[in-house]
């Protein structure tokens, strides 16, 4: 695998296995690299669309499905919490982990609070909706906002 | 990009906001999204769907609108 690749898989996998985002110099530590090179392989990935750096450029706000800050969509898996960055990716934690999952969220206009199990071959049945307001074709231009 | 415990509520949210609303995805097939998108993210060869593929994995589960389409300009 090439740096960036590596960085990558390096930051999938302290999500999954610590649910937060890594910080730059753990990461440098673990790949025995500069916080610089941690850096700029950031920049990089953020620019393919992997990552979402916040505006310090150097701490991780988004790694799809998982996001590096609180959200109202808390995820828990065994003793394990996340937080999503949005409803599909609520979802797209336990399909990442392959575990079943309890997803926490809300209605977006009444709050009333979702409770959805999710297990192996996925959720439980339920009556609630997904809506998106950005199109597919902008979903990037502010991925906060979507 | 919420959840809605009814589409009542979904339209009424965009009422609030003067937008028209989009369309609805169940919690099946929002299911099938995640699937698609995220199943083998955390392996190294994973990849994001490109335009083609996104355009496939939407009408796989049935959501065959432009507002789908990675690279129309139909929606505002």
């Amino acid at each position: 695998m090439d740096f960036d690749s590596n960085v990558k898989q390096a930051v999938y996998q302290h999500f999954a296995n610590a649910g937060t985002a890594p910080a730059s110099d753990q990461l440098a530590a673990q790949l025995a690299c500069s916080t610089d090179d941690v850096r700029a392989a950031f920049a990089r990935l953020q620019q393919n669309r992997v990552l979402l750096l916040a505006l310090d450029r150097e701490t991780i706000r988004m790694a799809p499905p998982f996001s590096g800050i609180p959200t109202p969509h808390r995820v828990e898996v065994g003793r394990k919490t996340y937080f999503a960055n949005c409803a599909w990716d609520a979802l797209g934690i336990p399909a990442a982990l392959h575990r079943e999952a309890l997803v926490h969220s809300s209605c977006g206009q009444s709050g009333a609070p979702l409770r959805l199990q999710v297990g192996l071959e996925g959720p439980e049945p339920s009556r609630w909706l997904f809506h998106c307001q950005v199109p597919a074709a902008r979903w990037w231009v502010d991925l906060v906002f979507t | 990009m919420l959840f809605f415990r009814s589409e009542d509520l979904v339209r009424a949210w965009c009422r609030a906001r003067g937008i028209e609303p989009r369309p609805l995805v169940t919690i099946a097939q929002l299911w099938e999204l995640a699937v698609a998108w995220y199943a083998t993210r955390l392996t190294p060869e994973a990849r994001r769907p490109g335009p083609a593929e996104m355009r496939q994995i939407f009408a796989r589960v049935g959501l065959n609108e432009p507002f789908w389409d990675p690279q129309a300009d139909v929606f505002g």
